[in-house]
């Protein structure tokens, strides 16, 4: 009998396709990812049509007699970004922080728990068993990342269209075009690779303490959160969309390789 | 070539020593029983061997290659602690997800042979979480048999499992080993049960390996003893104790006698000494024994 044995290397190709596979076949079967999905397009049609009905109703302060009159929304893309000229989503500063950047922040409760699954339910002993290769799952979790935040961005513009043209907002773009909203889209869906690989390596640090990654990446979300709306404006144009696209790729690369270090050096199970 | 050859292997955690220089020999076509009490580096090893914790030191090589290569380890079935499945899924849909990461090109077929094994094939349609202890524990076995692995590593198999089950997994196992080029690392507190199928063993105690041995090895290790039965246990039991070094009385009311000795010699001295004996039998001390014995420091 010969005392050897001939094992066949796969390619890198097939490797990647085949834990993408793995990755999107759970994605899509989900109830979180439907969950934030259907989020993403309700919250706008809610919060457009609730701040239209509440425009001009007066509020008086019980103790100081000051009257508060609730401003509604003007125009349809105020919730996606900032008219020139203009405010965000009306005068109310909490609308100022919910708008379509919101997804940005909604990601990072899908990425969090799709990560800290893995290791909760102790699939990645099987997984880390016979895939050596620590960054494909860096990248496979990315990609998934990436997929369902874009999903949640054009759906919640979905949701903003539909919530303004309930509402009857005006859709009047005040000198901007099509060409700049589809640029602030095309930018802020490049820029969520930043985000995601933000919040794709905080979990992978915290593993399966699903509070820890969530908390972890909800406050490290925070801390840029506020420069998305600076870099992706409504008046958006392919620079805006090429700056996203490189700082999505330094994020996804570099966190990416600190990922795999994570997963290198610490214990999987 | 052997399938598993690990050298001053050590892993620590913090101040905790769990695995210190152990050097642990698989050959090509074992069941190599892995034996230690609870906290002595078993488990900590397989993870080693398994890539899921990173070594402290030392080398491991599967089938001669590093454990890091590949091509190695997607050949390699693993059971430790608990059946990997997430479950909201179906066992069906968590074989898919492991079919899938093994490149498993007619994967349906794969898993349906493999559920087929265990004789799970009636529950693939039933979500992992409903499924019972020893339902998961087949799930778990079969995930670890998807894609013919060549080396095997379970951690407590048989936990959990019923008779049948129990009869089935040995079945399995033999089986997988009988082309003599697959390996199985079995670890088991169920020594009766490791002792049916096992051909080597590894006992670790501190993260140290004590003993490594074959079967043959181990049924020559293991001394033979007299078993007997009187009306009289307990003056039989004082008699016995004043004649021979060894003197026990087992779990099944026999007393044993361990020292070099034949059953004429005993009769005969408790009969000179007015005790009649009842049954007498001469046996081999089994696994489970000889591992408590070597526990204990005394052979």
């Amino acid at each position: 009998m010969e005392n050897t044995m001939k094992f066949e290397k796969v390619s890198f190709c097939k490797r990647v396709k085949s834990m993408l596979k793995v990755d999107l076949r759970r994605m899509f079967k989900s109830k979180l990812f439907y969950i934030l999905i259907a989020c993403a397009l309700v919250m706008p049609i809610l919060m457009t049509v609730m701040m239209s009905m509440m425009d001009g109703q007066e509020s008086v302060n019980q103790q100081t007699g000051e009257i508060t009159i609730m401003e509604g929304p003007e125009n349809a893309w105020q919730n996606i970004g900032t008219l020139p000229g203009g405010e965000a989503m009306g005068g109310n500063e909490v609308f100022m922080m919910c708008n379509i950047n919101m997804a940005f922040m909604g990601v990072a409760v899908f990425v969090c728990l799709f990560v800290s699954d893995d290791f909760r339910s102790g699939y990645s002993k099987n997984l880390f068993t016979v895939r050596t290769k620590r960054g494909e799952y860096v990248l496979s979790k990315i990609v998934c990342g990436f997929i369902t935040g874009a999903l949640m961005l054009i759906v919640y513009f979905v949701g903003s269209m539909l919530g303004g043209a309930i509402s009857g907002l005006s859709f009047d773009l005040h000198g901007l075009n099509a060409w700049n909203i589809v640029m602030c889209m095309l930018s802020k869906i490049l820029l969520m690779p930043v985000f995601v690989s933000i919040f794709t390596l905080i979990s992978i640090a915290a593993k399966q303490k699903a509070w820890l990654s969530i908390c972890g990446s909800l406050g490290g979300g925070m801390l840029l959160f506020m420069t998305v709306s600076l870099i992706t404006p409504l008046d958006s144009t392919p620079v805006n969309a090429i700056l996203c696209l490189a700082g999505g790729l330094l994020f996804a690369i570099g966190l990416g390789f600190f990922s795999r270090a994570v997963l290198r050096k610490t214990a999987l199970v | 070539m052997n399938a598993v050859e690990i050298k001053n292997l050590s892993k620590s955690f913090g101040p905790k020593q769990a695995v210190c220089g152990l050097d642990m020999t698989v050959p090509m076509g074992a069941i190599y029983g892995f034996i230690g009490e609870n906290g002595s580096g078993k488990s900590t090893t397989e993870k080693m061997i398994c890539g899921l914790i990173p070594t402290g030191g030392g080398s491991i090589k599967l089938y001669g290659k590093d454990y890091t290569d590949e091509s190695v380890r997607t050949k390699m079935g693993v059971l430790i602690e608990a059946p990997g499945c997430f479950p909201g899924l179906t066992v069906f849909d968590n074989m898919m997800i492991q079919a899938a990461n093994l490149n498993i090109e007619n994967s349906v077929k794969e898993v349906t042979r493999v559920l087929k094994t265990v004789r799970m094939e009636g529950a693939a349609g039933n979500k992992y979480k409903n499924c019972s202890l020893g339902m998961k524990q087949r799930v778990g076995i079969a995930m670890a048999l998807l894609g013919d692995p060549t080396l095997l590593v379970l951690d407590e198999p048989l936990n959990g499992l019923d008779a049948d089950g129990m009869r089935i997994m040995r079945e399995v196992f033999l089986n997988i080993v009988k082309d003599g080029k697959r390996s199985i690392i079995v670890s088991s507190h169920l020594l009766g049960e490791l002792q049916k199928v096992a051909t080597h063993y590894g006992i670790i105690r501190h993260g140290k390996m004590i003993v490594e041995m074959t079967a043959d090895e181990l049924d020559a290790s293991c001394r033979t003893y007299m078993a007997l039965q009187s009306a009289e246990m307990n003056r039989t039991k004082m008699l016995l104790g004043c004649r021979y070094s060894r003197v026990e009385e087992d779990e099944a009311g026999y007393i044993r006698v361990y020292d070099l000795t034949t059953p004429e010699e005993i009769v005969t001295y408790l009969y000179e000494n007015g005790v009649c004996v009842t049954e007498i039998k001469t046996d081999k001390i089994g696994l489970e024994e000889y591992y408590i014995d070597l526990m204990k420091g005394g052979k």
